[in-house]
């Protein structure tokens, strides 16, 4: 006992009994999986601010609540009598979302301190708090508790804690977590709208990943996490709103990002979003469509797409192709590109209303659309190589020249798709959360970007003359340009593989076969041969095709000691034990990542590294549809591999990197430690 | 080779799986949600039984803290009286599935119905599928619907505006059931026709 506390006998047997006696200490509750402790200095020092608090030790998997607490549930409520002090408002460390079946609820896995300030009052020589306390602690039921609590404690002229200042650092882990002013933040509230679909928009200004944003009342908007949407300055968020609850004037926010948060009391509405911004809204999307645009051209550079175009450019430099004829192909090719586009487009919008998550490349998820483009490509490639007259036979298959123009469109966009250049993946994450003209615009830019060489290319002549003259060499080249094209077939047999299993390479190779062999039997031969090859072929495109369809789908295998598959608990448990977790968002038919896979990921350098730093490392396959992870991309604002997440330990929020990965990257994701 | 034919089946799914656009849970100023659910005495309640009547629904689980604040203060039985002898319909429904919290089969809802003091128009309506609780975006026990006459939802929300656990605070709550009510009934625009439930979440 300290020689101060001696000299006021009331206070001594005051403290004496709450030292002595924990079982009738009022600095205590207890209720189930719930125990309370009021935590304070010993004294207090005269005319001095000090932040105390309740501590809430909740059993694993029970959690309590922040001020609005979401769905269901309640918020604590403390009651609490000072003399000889002033108390402050309650300060509430910023939540976390805890989904409850099919509730959203904002509150603490685990323990938390709820903390208030005490003044001593001018000449006051002690402090006396008397306390009510009512918590609700849930896990799916829930359990309310009720408490009292009443202390005093000497005021002097310094502030003393227990020996081991455990108390006062237990407080401060918490008091970072209390949200501060506004005017701090890196993030800058400018507008708030009411939609008329029933949503919100908050938009926030700022750099960096998309903070978590909390609604500090539950009246109007709700509980699940807003979606978030990259705009030129920053974010727009959507919440959801309770139904048929009117907006109110204004509404407040807490903004958290790595352990800090701020608070936004009343951000002020502004009419519904047709009226918020339209300047930024405009701006933004601009530059997407012009990024969009960009993203089409590269298109046309990439491996899986030039063959199929070398093709078509070839064509038009046919001797006897007139002028107009090159433009008609031209214009017919871009038909086909920004149909298709649209389409899909189309599909995509069709899909979002529905509430289903889709993602770019889908097409390549269907095993029968991945062995129809195989077929394709093996049999242009036999076409290119000699084997058979390509343009005779299967162009009017097509459907003449013109609707072979249309069809090298429309094949262009399939193909193209897995190959998504970065710009492509920021433009199509941004569509996937754009209102829907937006998001077509979008579509209609990267079907223009793409279309646009070749349409350049069949309206000027000039730009063709500059093009080497027909002659032998083309020959050469057309059985040149036959390679790239095997080896597309073997990456998408691969990508079979991938989607179905063994049989799914045994399938694919056994038709080709199989096509070789009727082609074979119907060349220069007479009608029964021709009908036996066309029987053979049409039976094998059946069996495979029906076979394919009832394949089932391979079993996952570990793919490694070190990579997980994607398990949302198991990442949910690593970051909340404060573990690094990094996510390979990943699909056999996304070339990028394969390459990134081998020579970033895969190798001694990387695994050692995240061995060293206990890294979950995850292996998110999309190779297939799965809900979970298109989910989970959308979260991120993406809809297009690859994407690398980066959780750095004990943080919230996710950092993405580049889409062409580096070593040097993956050793700098550890260089602040 | 028609590249588009493989592509169709993907539509056609695609088509298919577009369910209908909106997601209306019971809003005020809209139309009820149909529902057609059999009580724990195996008489059936149908939203078209009650054209032209007014009807409160009320969401209930026998463990839940806060129905309980509501049932051992007599309150809600309180409220079930009062309107009930005004001529309004009561129904209170049970949407946890069977092996979740508050589930209950007719023989021991009847027994529930008993112990509790149940004032409302009916046994308890039971909805183990909870179909009746998702189409009206039932959240919590309690969680309060006011549909008038012509079939319109005129409130939907909490019973008060205290979401404490303690029945000490009722005496002093605000009951928006109760505002929400008087005025309608009255032929006044409802003051707050939708508010934020609180309690325990439906067991779905």
């Amino acid at each position: 006992m300290r020689p101060v506390v001696l000299l006021q006998p009331l206070l001594f047997i005051g403290l004496l009994l709450a030292l002595t006696l924990p079982a009738l200490a009022s600095t205590t509750a207890t209720g189930d999986h719930v125990k309370v402790r009021l935590i304070t200095p010993s004294q207090f020092a005269a005319g001095q601010t000090t932040t105390v608090g309740f501590y809430f030790e909740v059993d694993p998997q029970w959690h309590v609540y922040w001020q609005n607490a979401g769905d269901s549930g309640a918020a604590p409520r403390f009651d609490i009598t000072a003399t000889g002090a002033t108390s402050g408002d309650i300060q509430w460390p910023y939540p976390a979302r805890l989904p409850i079946e099919h509730l959203t609820n904002l509150g603490y896995e685990g323990n938390v301190a709820y903390l208030f300030e005490l003044t001593p009052e001018p000449e006051s020589t002690s402090i006396a708090l008397d306390i009510n306390l009512e918590w609700l602690v849930c896990k799916v039921d829930c359990i309310p508790g009720f408490g009292q609590m009443s202390s005093q404690w000497p005021v002097a002229d310094t502030t003393q804690w227990n020996k081991s200042d455990s108390d006062k650092a237990l407080l401060e882990t918490f008091a970072v977590r209390v949200p501060q002013e506004a005017a701090g933040s890196p993030w800058q509230a400018t507008a708030l709208s009411a939609n008329t679909d029933g949503s919100a928009t908050l938009t926030l200004n700022g750099s960096g990943p998309a903070p978590e944003v909390f609604p500090l009342n539950g009246d109007w908007l709700g509980a699940q996490a807003p979606s978030a949407m990259p705009t030129d300055d920053g974010y727009q968020f959507r919440f959801t709103t309770q139904p048929g609850v009117s907006a109110p004037a204004s509404a407040g926010f807490v903004i958290a990002q790595q352990e800090r948060a701020w608070r936004f009391d009343a951000v002020p509405l502004g009419g519904d979003d047709s009226t918020v911004a339209p300047t930024t809204a405009t701006t933004a999307l601009w530059l997407l469509l012009a990024a969009a645009f960009a993203g089409g051209v590269i298109l046309n550079l990439m491996p899986c797409v030039f063959p199929v175009l070398s093709i078509k450019v070839f064509s038009l430099m046919q001797p006897g192709v007139s002028r107009r004829e090159r433009l008609r192909e031209g214009l017919l090719y871009s038909a086909g590109v920004l149909t298709t586009f649209a389409l899909l487009g189309g599909l995509l919008l069709a899909l979002r209303a529905g509430g289903s998550a889709i993602g770019w490349g889908f097409q390549l998820q269907s095993a029968p659309v991945v062995l129809a483009l195989a077929v394709l490509f093996w049999l242009m490639a036999l076409s290119f190589s000699g084997v058979f007259e390509f343009g005779h036979k299967l162009m009017n298959l097509a459907g003449g020249a013109r609707g072979g123009a249309f069809a090298t469109g429309v094949l262009a966009v399939f193909v193209a798709a897995p190959c998504t250049g970065p710009f492509m993946g920021a433009a199509l994450g941004a569509a996937a959360v754009l209102p829907a003209v937006s998001a077509m615009a979008i579509f209609i830019g990267l079907g223009a970007g793409l279309a646009a060489p070749f349409l350049l290319l069949s309206a000027s002549p000039a730009l063709l003359r500059r093009l080497p003259k027909p002659g032998p060499w083309m020959d050469t080249l057309r059985q040149f340009f036959a390679f790239p094209l095997y080896a597309t077939v073997i990456w998408l047999l691969w990508v079979l593989g991938k989607l179905v299993g063994d049989i799914g390479w045994v399938l694919g190779c056994s038709l080709l076969l199989a096509l070789v062999f009727a082609l074979w039997l119907a060349h220069g031969a007479g009608r029964l041969r021709t009908a036996l090859a066309v029987v053979i072929a049409l039976s094998a495109i059946t069996v495979s095709g029906a076979t394919l369809m009832r394949a089932e789908a391979p079993t996952l295998q570990a793919s490694s000691t070190l990579w997980q598959s994607y398990d949302k608990t198991a990442i949910a448990e690593a970051r909340a034990a404060g573990r690094a977790v990094f996510i390979d968002y990943t699909a056999a038919w996304c070339i990028t990542c394969q390459v990134n896979k081998k020579l970033v990921l895969d190798t001694d350098h990387t695994r050692e590294l995240f061995k060293r730093h206990n890294v979950l490392a995850i292996r998110a396959d999309w190779t297939r549809f799965d809900p979970e992870i298109t989910e989970a991309l959308e979260a991120l604002g993406r809809n297009s591999l690859p994407v690398y997440a980066w959780y750095p330990a004990g943080s919230t929020q996710a950092m993405l990197l580049p889409q062409l990965l580096q070593e040097r990257m993956i050793t700098e994701l550890f260089d602040s430690e | 080779m028609n590249v588009r034919n493989p592509i169709r089946p993907l539509l056609f799914a695609a088509a298919l799986s577009v369910p209908s656009l909106s997601f209306a849970v019971a809003t005020p100023g809209e139309s009820a949600p149909a529902f057609s659910e059999v009580d724990a005495s195996g008489e059936m309640h149908a939203l078209t039984d009650y054209e032209g009547e007014w009807l409160v629904l009320e969401w209930f689980n026998k463990d839940c803290p806060y129905v309980r604040k509501h049932y051992g203060s007599g309150n809600m039985q309180a409220l079930q009286k009062k309107y009930t002898d005004q001529g309004v319909n009561w129904l209170t429904v049970i949407s946890s599935a069977e092996g979740k919290q508050g589930y209950l089969g007719p023989v021991e809802a009847k027994a529930e119905a008993e112990s509790h003091n149940l004032n409302a128009s009916s046994a308890f309506v039971l909805d183990p599928d909870g179909n009746m609780g998702r189409d009206y975006g039932a959240k919590t026990t309690p969680h309060m619907f006011v549909i008038n006459p012509e079939g319109d939802v005129v409130y939907a929300g909490a019973i008060d505006d205290n979401d404490s656990a303690n029945p000490a605070v009722i005496p002093d709550s605000h009951n928006y059931l109760a505002a929400a009510l008087d005025s309608a009934m009255a032929g006044e625009p409802v003051a707050e026709p939708a508010t934020r439930a609180y309690g325990c979440s439906v067991k779905y």
